[in-house]
This record gives structure tokens, sequence and C-alpha cells, in this order.
């Protein structure tokens, strides 16, 4: 048994490597994507929308690989959540990096369009928080800090606030008269992509608190609707809920941690 | 006789029993001690080999390059301490160490490959990594991958070649003037437009010259660090300075006003460099201000450092170029180089020179306000009266 759980522990930590490069991969598109935005450079943005299958490629060999440690070794407690937040990990990858793509897509649609220093300050200050934020996602992942992985929907307030600011100017700029509609649009539409980076970041650390501690913000939505249905059966004189326990951990769970 | 016979054979018996076990037991001696000399030789041999390793690990340690090598399957042996920085890499150095492992395995089969890993980072950074199959005689040991920080060396490419590229047009525009006036000019029959078309031609050979004095300058600079340094009084610099940026400071209606200590402040300088630092800055604040808004120059001693400060009250310099306007050929605006004359060397010239007197440049700047350069160089410590010194 020794010598399997030695084996399964590798293919853990290779896991988690993979998953690290993948966030690498979404981390330097990020800056890539706003460097081809703001200088209108079509072959850095086609680099990015081919080198994105690259990512894709990664994101499929992972999920085969979580698929192939669930099935054969039957992972229990903190090791399964190790596993299942990785499937979820490698999602919120892949569909940042898509949003990346999606920038670089946008990049040739508005070609040719000049930003003024607002806008382009704006543009460039969105790509840093986001990537900043996929950093600490990461970070909080590889230490397994539930703290730090719980402050990110905090730290994220700043990009959504940069995210309005940036829309403002948006429609700033078109009221001047310096971009044109299909610009304001797209440009819009890219604020948003860098937001929901950001977003995705969240999610990880979301997931990171789960792998870590087994809760996540969802069990107090779960729990609200639990009580509510049990005062309504009260009230309505019905037999008690014998609904499926939700919680996915409970306590003799996490009891077995060490295993 | 019979017993004497029986006591000779037992003695002759006893002795060769004796001989035989003696034999042995100088065997037994013998082979112990050439164990124990192999044991020994082997202890040295071993010794040795763990010394050559460590020498060789230490040796692989320092060198600022990543080296990893491989057993002939890929599988990674030893990493120098370069070369760890990257398998605990979270973010865009992952990558690299992604790359390391694709080429380890590549270089398993026999091929030589390398790539480039550009990170953005921040900091931005490019890595070059390659790797090789190790075989002698025909017996493959492995494969080993080099990592090497490229960063700094594209950065000095890239600037180089956007050197070549300025310089070149540069020359080229006031070089294209004079081919196309010295054609009209050969096809003028009125002397009055003859006379206007040579001046124009003098006119441009002047802007030509000028460049090329500029980087003479800059270069003469930039290469000669250990100039010809003597105690000279900044007074002298800045009059000397003065008497050459005065011509245009006339020419366009500048006013320049000079605040000078009490003391002559003497620091230990090349005069020509000094003079030529301090000639710049008065001849670009001249030169960014419309007539009859003064430019003052402020000599001031700041603790150690004596400080010439020259102050304009002309276009200003927006925050963002602020940073950059001291690299060679930087403009602020293109559309006003041809104008105003400028190409961009001055302020190379004078960060050169206050490097190579231990002292600093800065600038503050407001659009639409002026700015102001301060030259600070190191005060040597004599300190005397004015008219003491001649």
């Amino acid at each position: 048994m020794g010598e399997l759980r030695k084996s399964f522990h590798e293919e853990l930590d290779e896991i988690q490597a993979g998953i690290v490069r993948m966030a690498a991969l979404v981390t330097e598109a990020v800056p890539r994507a706003t460097e081809a935005l703001l200088e209108s450079n079509l072959e850095l943005a086609q680099q990015l929308i081919t080198g994105d299958d690259q990512l894709d490629d990664l994101s499929v060999y992972l999920e085969e690989r979580c698929h192939h440690v669930l099935a054969l070794q039957a992972p229990m407690a903190s090791d399964l959540r190790a596993l299942s937040s990785a499937l979820r990990l490698n999602a919120e990858l892949e569909r940042s990096g898509d949003l990346a793509v999606n920038i670089a897509k946008a990049t040739r649609r508005i070609y040719g369009t000049r930003y003024d220093a607002t806008l382009r300050g704006l543009l460039v200050r969105m790509s840093e928080e986001a990537c900043r934020l996929m950093r600490l996602a990461i970070d909080s992942y590889v230490d397994g800090n539930a703290g730090l992985a719980a402050a990110l929907d905090d730290i994220d307030d700043q990009l959504d606030g940069l995210n309005r600011d940036c829309v403002q100017a948006v429609f700033q700029a078109h009221n001047d008269g310096s971009i044109d509609l299909q610009a304001a649009v797209q440009l819009c539409l890219i604020s948003r992509y860098y937001e929901r980076i950001g977003d995705h970041a969240v999610n990880i650390g979301e997931r990171v608190v789960y792998m870590v501690t087994g809760w996540l913000p969802e069990h107090t939505g779960s729990a609200r609707l639990k009580i509510r249905e049990h005062q309504h059966l009260d009230e309505t004189g019905g037999g008690a809920h014998e609904g499926p326990e939700i919680y996915l951990t409970d306590e003799t769970d996490e009891e077995t941690d060490e295993d | 006789m019979i017993v004497a016979l029986v006591v000779v054979a037992a003695v002759v018996g006893l002795v060769l029993v004796g001989a035989v076990a003696w034999r042995e037991h100088r065997h037994f001696v013998d082979a112990e001690e050439s164990r124990r000399r192999d044991d020994e030789l082997h202890r040295r041999h071993e010794d040795e080999v763990a010394e050559s390793e460590a020498r060789l690990r230490l040796s692989l340690d320092a060198i600022t390059q990543g080296v990893v090598m491989a057993d002939d399957t890929g599988n990674v042996l030893y990493r120098n301490s370069y070369a760890r920085q990257f398998t605990e890499a979270r973010h865009g150095e992952a990558l690299v160490e992604a790359a390391v492992a694709e080429l380890l395995a590549e270089a398993a089969r026999g091929r030589a490959v390398e790539r480039e890993v550009e990170l953005f980072g921040p900091p931005r950074r490019c890595m070059f990594v390659s790797a090789m199959p190790l075989a002698l005689e025909g017996r493959d040991y492995g494969s080993v991958a080099l990592i090497d920080d490229i960063t700094e060396p594209q950065r000095l490419d890239a600037m180089r070649r956007d050197f070549v590229a300025n310089i070149s047009h540069e020359l080229r525009t006031p070089m294209g003037a004079l081919s196309l006036l010295a054609e009209t000019l050969a096809g003028e029959r009125d002397p009055e437009v003859a006379s206007r078309l040579a001046m124009r031609v003098q006119a441009e050979a002047i802007r030509l010259s000028d460049i090329l004095d500029d980087l003479l300058e800059l270069s003469r600079i930039e290469s000669d660090e250990s100039s010809e340094r003597a105690p000279i009084a900044i007074q002298h610099v800045i009059s000397d300075a003065l008497s050459r940026a005065k011509p245009s400071a006339e020419e366009k209606e500048v006013p320049i006003e000079t605040v000078l200590p009490a003391l002559d402040l003497v620091v230990h300088a090349d005069r020509r460099q000094l003079t030529s630092a301090v000639f710049n800055l008065l001849d670009n604040a001249v030169k960014y201000s419309e007539a009859a808004r003064p430019v003052k120059v402020t000599t001031r001693l700041e603790g150690d450092w004596v400080e010439v400060e020259v102050r304009d009250q002309g276009y200003g310099i927006p925050l963002g170029h602020q940073e950059r306007i001291f690299e060679r050929f930087y403009q602020v605006d293109r559309s006003r180089e041809r104008t105003d004359g400028g190409v961009g060397l001055g302020l190379a010239i004078v960060r050169h020179v206050a490097t190579n007197h231990g002292g600093e440049v800065r600038v503050e700047s407001t659009v639409g306000e002026g700015s102001a350069f301060t030259l600070a160089v190191p005060m040597s410590e004599i300190l005397q009266p004015v008219g003491a010194r001649s």
C-alpha cells in the first residue's frame, strides 16, 4: 500500500505542476494580449490565438490524468478534494485563457484605433490587476493558503472598480469622437474580459478554500434553503424532510483527513 | 631402534604439521593485509571521487547559467543552483521548467534542440534554453540542458539597432535636402535665387555638422571615463556655457538670468565635459522657451553637492516622457524637431557627464509651466571667496 500511496502522491504533485503551468500560460497570455491591443500588433494577436491550442491540449491532458487517478486509486477526503479541485481549476484556467484570446480577437476587429492616455492607462492597469489576482490565486493553491484564497474576493473589488471606470472612459472617448461605435463596443467587452479573468481567479480562490477546509460559499446558501424548507414543512404539518445530504464533507470526512 | 624411528617420524610429522599451520597462518595474515590495503585504496578512491564531485557541484553552482543533466530516458539527475530556481517557480518561470523537460526529452532521442522562452513577467525576461545529447565514443551518457538569461544582451542589441536606425535617419534627412538643393542650384540662372539656395545649403550643412559634433562629443564622453580632472570653480564653467548659449538665446529673444553663490564652489572635474553639459541644458531651455520667457540658472551648494539648476518657463515635459528624455535620440514631440533643430542627443550627453563625475541629473516639469533640470556633482573640499582665484 505504501508504494501505491507514494505513486499516488507523485501523481498529485504532477497534476499540481500541470495546473501551475496552465496558470503560467494564462498570466503570460494576458499581458501579451494587452500589448497586442495597445500596440495594434496583429502578429502578436495571431500568436496568442494559435498559442491557446497549447493551453487546450494541456487542459485535456490534465483532465484525463485526473479521471485516470480518480478511477484507479479511488481517493478519499482531502485527496479527493485535491483532485476535484484540480479539475475545477483546470476549467477555470482554460476559460481564462479563452478570455485572453477574446482580447486578441477584439484587437483584430478594432485594428488601428487610437486610445487616449486615460483609456490606455486603465487598460494597462486592468491587465496588471487581472494578472496579479491570478498569481495570488495560484500562490494560495500551491501553498494551500485558505486565508489568501478567501481574501481574493475582496481584492477583486479593485478590478471591478477599474472595469466601471474603463466603461465610463470608453463612453467619454466615444462622446468626444476619438473612437467609433464599433471600437467602443469592443473596448467595453475587452474591459469585461479582464474583469472576468479576475472573477475566475476568485473562483479558483473559492476552490482552494474548499480544498483546504472542505467549505464552499455555496454551502451557506444551501443550508439556508434547507432551513426554509424545514420551516415550511413544519408550518404545513408535513413529515420531516428526508432529502439527501448536500454537504460533500462532514465530520467523519474531516477525521479521515490525515490518513 | 624402532622407537627411535617412531620418535623421528613423529618429530618430522609435527614439524610438517607445524610448517603447514604456519604457512596457513601466513596466508591468512597476508590476505588480511591485502584486504586492508584494498579497503584503504578503495576508501581513498571514494574520497577522491567525492571530492571531485563536490568541486564539480560547487563550480556548477557558481556559474550564472542553468545546467540540468538527465539520464538517457530524460529523467533529471542533477540541477545546478541557477536551474533550481525554476523548479519551484509558480508563474511565468514555470514555463522555463516545462521547456527544459520537453527539450531534454527531445535530446534523449539524440537531437540537439534549442528554444527561446519570452516571459512578459513582470519583470520581462527572455530565456534561452538549449539541450543536447551527451555521447562519447559511441557510449550514451544521457543529455544536458542549459538555461541562459538573454534579457540584457537582447535589450542591448535592440538599443544598438535603434541607434543605427536613428542615426541613419537623422543623417539622411539633411543629406536629402542638400542633394535636392544642389540639384536646383545647378539649374538656377537667377543669381538672387541662387544665393538664397546657397544659404539654405549652408544651413543644412551646419545642421549636419552639428549632429556630427554632438555624436562625436557623446562618443568621446562615453569612452572617456577617466578624463583629465582638475579642480575648477563652477562659476567658470557657467560663464563658459553662457557665452556659448548666448547667440541662440539672443536670436530667440530669451533672456538668461544667473544666480551665482558668493563663494567659489570648486569641483574636481573635466572642464570641457562639464561646460558641455551645462551648455546643453541651457541650449534646451532656450530651444523650448518662447520669446521673453526668461531662463534662470541657479548655482548652489546642497550638502556636499554643487547643484546647477536650469529653469525655464517653456512647454514642459509630459510625465510619461520624463523617464525617457535622457535616452539618445529620444524626442518628446517629433513634429517639433524640424523647427527647433534638436536631434535628441543633448540630454544623453548631460547624463553621461553627470555619471562620469559621480553625480546625477534630475528633472521636474509641468506641462505648460516649464521644466527645471538640475545637474548635481560632488564638491571637492576647496572653498574660496570669489576673486581669490584667477
